[in-house]
């Protein structure tokens, strides 16, 4: 009676380790697939990340009467009332009424007819050479 | 908006150096320059900046010489004036050609304004010149020179027009 019960014992025993080492080896495939699945998680951040940079240019934009400039990251996709509106903001600035959008560089040239291409459409029409811009304010003349 | 004659400026030398003086190294940093030289200009006197301009027109680059006066600045514009590069002055008619027709609405180029206060004159037509301001011209409110600007945004409003609204030189006479 008492070696039929320690067989019994032993068994279960045998079971529970048979058990256990079942259990190690999923934890360790689950640890594989979580090790791999944050790996993927990174990657994808990675290529969104390097997607989104791809889309950004520097803009660099200079206030003719207020003798400040500023540079920024900016959407090629965004157009140049965009880039105009964010221009105050990290220039510090307020618009006047007056102030106009135009080119950088010794012969600026406005855009106010132009204010709703993005800056790619801007850039690949010729309407801009680069990304740098200036705000001054309209004078009087005639 | 309805315009108005703005009062005429007063002249103050000292007040007018003293401003340059201190704008100059504003604005050359503002450009990223440490000397006026590195930029073609030139201070012929305590008063008064020398600034090459060019136009282009049809592919032909042609050069002009800017003369900025300073004896009402800063609460008014430089004095603008295109020079005979040679007499770095104007005398109407022989330097005319020494002028770029300028036909910007905000900058349009005069050899021999006739004012209605009866001064006759070279005329940059340009908020931003003493001149505009000499001959009582009327002008909206809200264009008026700022006594917060530098003679850097005479320079940028000539290079604007010369830029879009160039039309050559006049011609010799």
């Amino acid at each position: 009676m008492a070696i039929e019960e320690n067989r019994t014992n032993s068994r279960s025993l045998d079971e529970a380790v048979e058990h256990l080492e079942e259990a190690e080896v999923h934890l360790e495939h689950a640890r594989e697939d979580e090790a791999k699945a944050e790996r993927e998680v990174k990657e994808a951040i990675h290529e969104i990340e390097e997607a989104s940079q791809r889309d950004e240019v520097d803009v660099h934009v200079i206030h003719v009467n207020e003798l400040e400039k500023a540079t920024f990251k900016e959407k090629i996709h965004a157009t140049l009332q965009q880039v105009w509106d964010k221009s105050y903001k990290e220039l510090k600035l307020e618009r006047k009424p007056k102030d106009v959008f135009q080119t950088a560089g010794a012969q600026p040239k406005s855009l106010m007819g132009h204010l709703q291409l993005t800056l790619e459409q801007a850039r690949d029409r010729k309407v801009i050479e680069n990304f740098h811009f200036g705000i001054a304010s309209e004078t009087g003349g005639a | 908006m309805a315009q108005i004659v703005p009062p005429t400026p007063v002249l103050d030398i000292a007040r007018g150096i003293a401003s340059l003086d201190e704008d100059i190294p504003r604005v050359l940093a503002f450009l990223g320059k440490t000397a006026i030289e590195e930029l073609g200009w030139r201070r012929l006197n305590k008063s008064s900046l020398i600034v090459p301009i060019q136009g282009t027109l049809n592919g032909v680059i042609e050069n002009y010489v800017l003369r900025l006066g300073f004896a009402a600045y800063r609460k008014w514009p430089p004095s603008a004036q295109f020079v005979n590069p040679d007499t770095l002055a104007y005398a109407h008619p022989v330097d005319q050609h020494h002028l770029p027709i300028l036909t910007s609405p905000e900058c349009h180029m005069h050899p021999n304004y006739a004012a209605a206060n009866g001064k006759t004159l070279q005329l940059i037509c340009c908020s931003a010149t003493q001149e505009f301001y000499d001959t009582a011209h009327p002008v909206e409110p809200n264009l008026i020179w700022s006594g917060q600007n530098t003679f850097y945004t005479t320079v940028a409003a000539i290079q604007k027009a010369m830029a879009s609204f160039y039309g050559g030189r006049f011609a010799k006479l």
